[in-house]
């Protein structure tokens, strides 16, 4: 019995534990997703009642504005990782370094309340501040620092402050997490070595989140390219966006293939730059390879070094 | 190369004193080793000579330099800290160059500086491996490579080889022994082991759980001469015997309650030393004979019955209870295969020293 439980728990069957969860991922994530690409290539004739592969919709997809949609919803995702980490790094900065006990429980649990009720009723919130007869709309005009006639809703400042303002905590948690474990006494050190502050920060602080940094890239920059609830309620219909294009696309005109093959090409977008940023990894290794190299080559030329 | 001088420092955390108004001085180019249990503020000591705690009070200088409001990474102080602290997204190379990219130097000079210290440290070659893959003895040469880099007029350790195993152990400290004979640079060791410091350094001081040093000088006045039970008890092993001393015309005896008169000598007299007044006498276990029959030729000679043997390999200890009922440890060198007699358990033994090896300490 416990020869059992132990040939259970050992790795080469550990695979039995993760069954579930590749089962889940299997039937909810890697089938639908199938489904999505075969219903891309394959139409349907309805004169000869046969089904026949095609590569129309994503053709009609790369010859019309829609491969434009696509890059304006990477750029405004783009916008929106930037803007929420050159927000958030600050104030993981602080938070994990800085700040008293009692001053850091209470700013973190203020930066995670709002994740607590749901995004579309945080947009609606900012929705209702900003429009004409909305409370900032209306100081603002009181104060006489915009115009009556100046709508603060339907621009692109609007939509990418209410993206930051959703996904901020996303980018501040994990910084602040990385931040939170490193120890200490790399600071001490790096300060004993003969840094100042800047230079700990730029040599040893920095370097050492970047874990942190990309998590929190990764948390900001996915879900902010295909979200089409803020575009849509705080850009009004002048901004369209790959998210709300989708939806269009298999709620409204029902045409499903071309929303589908929409639906592949957003997908294979940020895997393409995930492949890109780690072939650029790949580079930079060889090049640190190459450098040790000549250094060591530099260490031959200078025998005398070595005595 | 430079002296260190620590002039009535105090540094209290939480409203804890634990420096109390402390002076030190240390020499230009000693290997100087700071001596104490843990928790007595030792490490406190090295982090206000490094800069990494400011004092509440007093002055600490750097040669005839004073230094107690320089910020610390304008000290030409180093530190090799105790867990290493190494940049772990750093290679070796690295590492050891940090403290020359952070002053700017030319590519060619810190290829050939960190070359240097690289090859002292006996690392060459290891220059693009990361501080993960190395073992604890390489790490801590790293370590060491890293704070010599920058040429410090005085290098801190803070117990640097805590995390050895004691062969290693043994190994880095000869190596460090030897390195400082190079450079002349002045080494501050910070330890609660009292083996390393004794083994590594020129000059030593011990720190007692108040923060205050009880002793300063060469390890062997130390281990030969302390001057209070603490240091006699911290450093090495050592019996102490309590009586009441006696003096007549410059012959010092000792009574012991129990075991009589003791004959005893003191290189020099203390205030303390009044005819009458209680003391200490300190014997350590190795300056002690043990046999089973009396011998001739010792100033004091006493009996006793072998209670517990310990065997070391190179040495054995005896404890054997004496006629008052105290213990009294001896060490025996295992100098034969087969020695003379053996003493067995419950043996009725003789044990005998010299006068000149018993330590008279202030009670």
């Amino acid at each position: 019995m416990k020869k059992a439980l132990r040939a259970i728990f050992t790795q080469e069957s550990s695979f039995v534990f993760s069954c579930p969860a590749v089962l889940w991922q299997f039937v909810f994530l890697y089938m639908p997703f199938a489904v999505l690409a075969l219903y891309s290539v394959i139409d349907f004739n309805e004169v000869t009642g046969r089904y026949f592969l095609t590569a129309f919709y994503y053709r009609e997809i790369f010859t019309s504005l829609y491969i434009q949609i696509i890059f304006r919803s990477f750029l405004l995702a783009a916008i929106t990782a930037a803007v929420c980490f050159l927000i958030a790094y600050p104030v993981a900065y602080f938070l994990a370094l800085k700040g008293s006990k009692r001053f850091k429980t209470f700013l973190l649990f203020s930066l995670i309340f709002p994740s607590w009720t749901s995004l579309i009723v945080q947009v609606y919130a900012w929705f209702f501040l900003l429009e004409k007869n909305g409370f900032i709309s209306w100081f603002l005009q009181w104060t006489h620092i915009i115009s009556p006639s100046f709508h603060l809703l339907n621009n692109y400042f609007t939509i990418v402050l209410g993206m930051v303002s959703c996904f901020l905590p996303f980018m501040i948690l994990p910084i602040y997490a990385v931040l939170e474990k490193m120890d200490k006494r790399f600071l001490e050190a790096s300060a004993d070595l003969g840094a100042d502050r800047f230079e700990t920060f730029r040599r040893v602080v920095f370097p050492m989140s970047l874990p942190g940094v990309y998590a929190g890239i990764m948390l900001v920059f996915i879900p902010s390219f295909g979200e089409f609830a803020i575009p849509t309620l705080l850009g009004g219909s002048k901004y369209v966006f790959w998210g709300s294009v989708i939806v269009d696309k298999f709620l409204r005109s029902r045409s499903w293939r071309l929303g589908a093959a929409l639906a592949i090409i957003g997908i294979m977008l940020p895997i393409l730059l995930m492949c890109c940023v780690y072939l650029g990894r790949a580079i930079r290794e060889r090049y640190r390879q190459r450098q040790s190299k000549e250094y060591t080559e530099y260490l031959n030329a200078n025998k005398d070094l070595w005595g | 190369m430079k002296s260190i001088r620590l002039e009535r420092v105090s540094k209290s955390y939480d409203g804890e004193l634990i420096i109390d108004n402390l002076n030190l001085e240390i020499k230009a180019g000693d290997f100087f080793a700071l001596l104490g249990p843990s928790g007595c503020g030792k490490t406190t000591v090295l982090r206000l000579i490094a800069g990494l705690e400011t004092v509440d009070a007093g002055r600490i200088f750097l040669g005839d330099q004073e230094i107690t409001h320089v910020p610390i990474h304008e000290r030409k102080i180093n530190t090799v800290f105790q867990q290493y602290a190494l940049f772990p997204h750093l290679t070796v190379f690295e590492n050891v160059a940090y403290s020359l990219r952070v002053r700017k130097m030319a590519a060619e000079t810190i290829n050939a500086r960190v070359a240097e210290v690289l090859k002292m440290v006996r690392l060459s070659g290891f220059e693009g491996k990361y501080p993960r893959s190395l073992s604890g003895g390489q790490q801590q040469r790293v370590a060491l490579a890293r704070a010599l880099v920058a040429e410090p007029e005085v290098l801190l350790l803070d117990e640097p080889l805590a995390a050895l195993d004691l062969k290693l152990k043994e190994e880095m400290l000869t190596e460090l022994n030897q390195l400082q004979d190079k450079l002349k640079t002045t080494f501050v060791y910070v330890t609660h082991d009292q083996f390393e410091a004794l083994t590594v350094s020129d000059q030593m001081a011990i720190m007692n759980p108040q923060g205050d040093i009880e002793q300063q000088g060469t390890p062997k006045q130390i281990y030969e001469f302390p001057v209070s039970r603490f240091v006699a008890n911290f450093v090495g092993n050592t019996n102490i015997i309590e009586g009441r001393l006696h003096i007549s015309d410059r012959d010092y005896q000792v009574e012991v309650e129990g075991l009589g008169m003791f004959s005893v000598y003191t290189p020099t007299e203390k205030l303390w030393m009044i005819p009458g007044c209680r003391l200490l006498m300190s014997v350590r276990p190795e300056k002690v004979l043990i046999s089973k029959k009396p011998r001739e030729g010792f100033s004091n000679s006493l009996q006793g019955k072998v209670v517990d043997i310990i065997y070391y390999g190179r040495s054995t200890q005896y404890r054997v209870r004496l006629k008052n009922g105290q213990n009294l440890i001896v060490f025996e060198q295992n100098e034969e295969h087969f020695p003379q007699e053996s003493i067995d358990w419950d043996d009725e033994v003789h044990v005998h020293f010299q006068k000149e090896n018993v330590v008279l300490l202030e009670h």
